[in-house]
């Protein structure tokens, strides 16, 4: 019996989530970025990883609807796989559903915190959490937990109420670390790869500076 | 003085050995730089495996500059080898072919003499190392040209392509540093034992011993630091992402002062010792 009103509880609490669909704020929010056609802007890319060392770095970002976003740079970059993309097109890329979890007041705006959960395998992600600012329709931070290549938490900086993009993100994540042997390089020492990863996970941050954006929307 | 410096300068470009010396130095250098051409991307992939999960990687790193630091790594042992053969040759051919008594039947002052030998053995050892650096960099950034370099030292570093570069000359310039102190030994050997089997014998040993040690950790600072053998990694220095000059200065001059005190040993023992 008590396993029967579980089952029915399950149910029912299961088709609420699906009888949601999909959140309005998210829809005016994907309206608006829909109005735009592409955009470019230079980047300059801040790592923060314990063990890595690198200067800042610079490069040209090229976003067309519909297609993967490109980049031009002499310089050899580290790219997060997520947070470059600001549409978050990524996201909506196949069917999905979301779930509102709270309404939050920040610094005088509403921020709405909601999951969206894929509803098709071919999706890279189990589930993605946005904080959407429903006044202003733009995206805050999001939590996007991918398939395959850990969680990544994004935090939106933008410079003007009315931007339709951000001028600086941070993206956080998690990475293994891999130790070498010093004279590792050039000697041809074999290295035990799996030995190595048992320091476990390390965060690291990347921050983007994105400057000069050149944006064109439809119609425009 | 002037004129021993020239006739032992004369001497050194005249002998056969000194050109199979280079050819050989240069065949070892295409034979590093082509195995490491192959082994580059196999470096690369281990180093940046877990950053492709996380990221995606845009750029050549398989350019002139890794495959030059990659000469770097395995230069310094093949390199003082065959200097060590070359310089202590300078004198323990003398020996050989009785010219030191020859020499000596005319008024020349045996202190000016042997000191202008290790003039010479410093600067034949630049000029090789020179050479090798000339050699490098034309190679690597004509064929692979130039590019971010990646090294991994207590964590990964990247170095933008001119930083790379200038890093690369500075560690040729403290690599002569380490050559030269093997020269000097190699030339201060070659006045103790004066046979030339004996001497390259010992001289290879003394190579060995140093580079075995290299690797060993002596317990305490204080040993770390100034022990003759653990200077000759001082041109790692430069690939560490902030470089510790003042560590660099001090190995430098602990170098300088033992490449002096060894060629003073040397010196001393060929004014007093009678020529035979």
């Amino acid at each position: 019996m008590r396993n029967f009103f579980l089952s029915f509880w399950l149910l029912i609490s299961s088709s609420n989530i699906f009888s949601q669909g999909v959140d309005e704020s998210l829809i005016k929010m994907r309206q608006r970025i829909d109005s735009v056609n592409s955009f470019q802007v230079n980047l300059q890319l801040e790592t923060d990883i314990s063990f890595v060392n690198m200067p800042v770095k610079r490069a040209v970002m090229q976003w067309e609807k519909g297609k993967p976003v490109q980049f031009t740079s002499k310089d050899f970059i580290l790219l997060p796989k997520k947070g470059l993309d600001f549409s978050l097109s990524s996201l909506f890329e196949y069917p999905f559903v979301t779930l509102v979890r709270g309404i939050t007041t920040q610094q005088g705006q509403t921020i709405k915190e909601m999951n969206v959960i894929p509803a098709d395998r071919r999706a890279d992600f189990s589930i993605a959490t946005l904080w959407i600012n429903t006044s202003l329709r733009r995206v805050e931070s999001a939590e996007i937990s991918t398939n395959k290549d850990g969680i990544y938490f994004l935090q939106m900086h933008y410079r003007l109420p009315t931007d339709f993009f951000p001028d600086r993100v941070e993206v956080k994540f998690e990475i293994e670390k891999i130790k070498i042997p010093l004279n590792f390089m050039g000697k041809g020492t074999r290295v035990d790869k799996e030995k190595m990863k048992a320091d476990g996970m390390k965060s690291g941050k990347i921050f983007l500076n994105m400057s000069d954006y050149i944006i064109r929307k439809i119609g425009g | 003085m002037k004129s021993l410096l020239f006739a032992e300068c004369f001497k050194l470009f005249r002998q056969s050995k000194t050109y199979y010396a280079v050819a050989s130095l240069l065949i070892i250098e295409g034979i590093i730089l082509i195995s490491a051409y192959f082994e580059g991307t196999n470096i690369i992939n281990i180093l940046l495996d877990n950053l492709r999960k996380t990221f995606y990687l845009k750029g050549n790193l398989l350019n002139g500059n890794l495959l030059q630091y990659l000469v770097l790594n395995t230069l310094w042992f093949h390199l003082p080898l065959i200097i060590m053969i070359v310089v202590s040759g300078m004198l323990t051919a003398e020996y050989k072919d009785k010219t030191v008594q020859t020499i000596f039947l005319q008024p020349v002052r045996k202190w000016k003499w042997i000191l202008s030998k290790y003039i010479i053995a410093v600067g034949f050892t630049a000029f090789i190392v020179g050479l090798l650096f000339i050699t490098s960099y034309w190679l690597c950034n004509v064929f692979f040209g130039k590019g971010d370099l990646v090294v991994y030292l207590d964590g990964l570093s990247f170095f933008s392509a001119k930083d790379a570069s200038n890093r690369i000359q500075w560690a040729f310039l403290a690599g002569t540093i380490s050559m030269v102190f093997f020269a000097v030994s190699s030339l201060t050997i070659a006045v103790i034992l004066k046979d030339v089997t004996k001497t390259w014998i010992v001289c290879a040993l003394f190579l060995i011993i140093c580079n075995v040690l290299l690797k060993i950790d002596l317990g305490t600072d204080w040993l770390n630091q100034f022990s003759f053998f653990k200077l000759n990694d001082t041109w790692q220095y430069f690939f560490q992402y902030d470089i510790p000059y003042s560590r660099i200065w001090l190995n430098w001059l602990i170098s300088l002062f033992y490449i002096i005190t060894i060629a003073s040993v040397g010196i001393i023992i060929f004014q007093k010792r009678d020529i035979g």
